[in-house]
């Protein structure tokens, strides 16, 4: 049985695709944290992402008339701002500096010095992602950070399932190996 | 020796295996230290990677939302000759399946006739339906040469291998027409399920560098 919000999500599409602003805005309310979260992880920096989330959000509402109901629209925005997000990066040629102040840390209670430990161990993620190559991080980030099942990253991204598996075993691989301090800290503080 | 299941554990990570497959990979990880050592590393990886998060530096949504629907430029409709294609594009299979049901009620219907006019079933009613009994070219020009030479058997299985003939080539053609039907058929049906598995989003969605 379809979700009440899958329901609300049909209607809103057909009135959005009816030239709707109001009801589009409900869709990008409900995709736009997903979005934002993976387009971050593809850029490495905020406003880079942010430019990549509205350009996304734009194509898809230009796009939107010619998008097929039967067909998933979450899929849909994602496989548009993985693109959005690579065109933003070649767009900005430098290299986007992943800044330390950026991550907030969900334990606030700890002393400045984990607080900066646990900062810096972000700044390396945000790194080792970063150097992952495109096609691989377009893998990783869409497994990780927009929660698609393997499946669904495959037509997502048009291509066929056993190569988002190696992408993907290939992606883990890599960041084992870049982050291997990190994990060996993690072990070591969680005993 | 043991065989590791390590390019299975990925999957296993991301609930992605099949329930034979998830029994087997448990039953793997009950038994091998080392496999249970990478997964416990992956699983530690994807914590590293969940740890944190940017969230209080990106515009609240509510802000983003009304920065985004004032900025939005106007909707191109969907034009006429696009919908125009969309609906020829689903008649395709139905004009397929039409044509399909078309010439094979035709070509049945004229062979059941023809059969029941030539045992003389409807009388002389459908006379003009009988005509020459059909002959190939070389049974034709076999009997005008050596007709009169041939015998009794011969000339029974000269025309044996005249019906012979005529019935191939009257399968070769049915044969054709089907074939020709089931791969108009069968290409919509690739077409329609490429279609499902990858929504198709136009150029100017995907890159506009």
């Amino acid at each position: 049985m379809a979700s009440p919000y899958a329901e609300t999500e049909a209607l809103l599409i057909a009135r959005a695709q009816k030239g709707d602003r109001d009801a589009f805005g409900e869709l990008v309310r409900h995709h736009n944290p997903g979005v934002v979260n993976v387009v971050y992880r593809m850029c490495g920096d905020v406003e880079l992402a942010e430019d990549a989330a509205q350009d996304a959000f734009i194509r898809a509402w230009l796009n939107l008339p010619s998008f097929r109901p039967d067909t998933s629209l979450r899929n849909w925005i994602y496989r548009i701002a993985v693109n959005a997000a690579l065109d933003v990066l070649r767009r900005e040629p430098k290299t986007p500096l992943v800044d330390l102040e950026t991550f907030s840390m969900p334990d606030s209670i700890a002393g400045p010095e984990t607080v900066l430990l646990e900062k810096e161990r972000a700044f390396a993620v945000q790194r080792a992602i970063l150097s992952l190559t495109e096609a691989n991080r377009s893998v990783l980030t869409l497994r990780e950070y927009g929660g698609l099942s393997y499946q669904e990253i495959a037509a997502t991204l048009n291509i066929p399932l056993g190569t988002v598996m190696s992408r993907l075993n290939y992606a883990r691989d890599r960041l084992k190996e870049v982050l291997a301090p990190q994990l060996m800290d993690m072990e070591i503080a969680n005993g | 020796m043991v065989k590791h299941i390590t390019p299975w554990l990925n999957a296993y990570l991301d609930g992605e295996l099949s329930a034979a497959q998830l029994r087997q990979v448990e039953k793997h990880l009950a038994e091998c230290d080392e496999c249970q050592a990478e997964l416990e590393q992956m699983r530690s990886l994807s914590a590293l990677l969940h740890e944190t998060s940017p969230a209080d530096e990106f515009l609240p949504t509510e802000r983003f939302v009304a920065n985004l629907t004032l900025n939005l430029p106007r909707q191109p409709a969907q034009s006429q000759p696009r919908k125009a294609l969309e609906i020829g594009w689903w008649l395709i299979p139905v004009a397929a399946l039409g044509m399909w049901l078309f010439f094979q009620i035709t070509f049945s219907l004229s062979s059941v006739l023809s059969t029941a006019s030539e045992t003389g079933l409807l009388g002389s009613g459908l006379s003009w339906l009988q005509g020459n009994p059909p002959q190939t070219r070389w049974f034709s020009m076999a009997m005008d040469l050596f007709g009169g030479q041939f015998g009794l058997t011969g000339k029974f299985i000269l025309s044996a291998l005249n019906d012979l003939s005529l019935f191939l080539r009257e399968m070769t053609s049915h044969f054709i027409w089907q074939a020709l039907f089931a791969t108009l058929y069968l290409g919509w049906l690739a077409s329609w399920w490429r279609r499902q598995s990858n929504q198709a989003i136009p150029a100017s969605a995907v890159s506009q560098s």
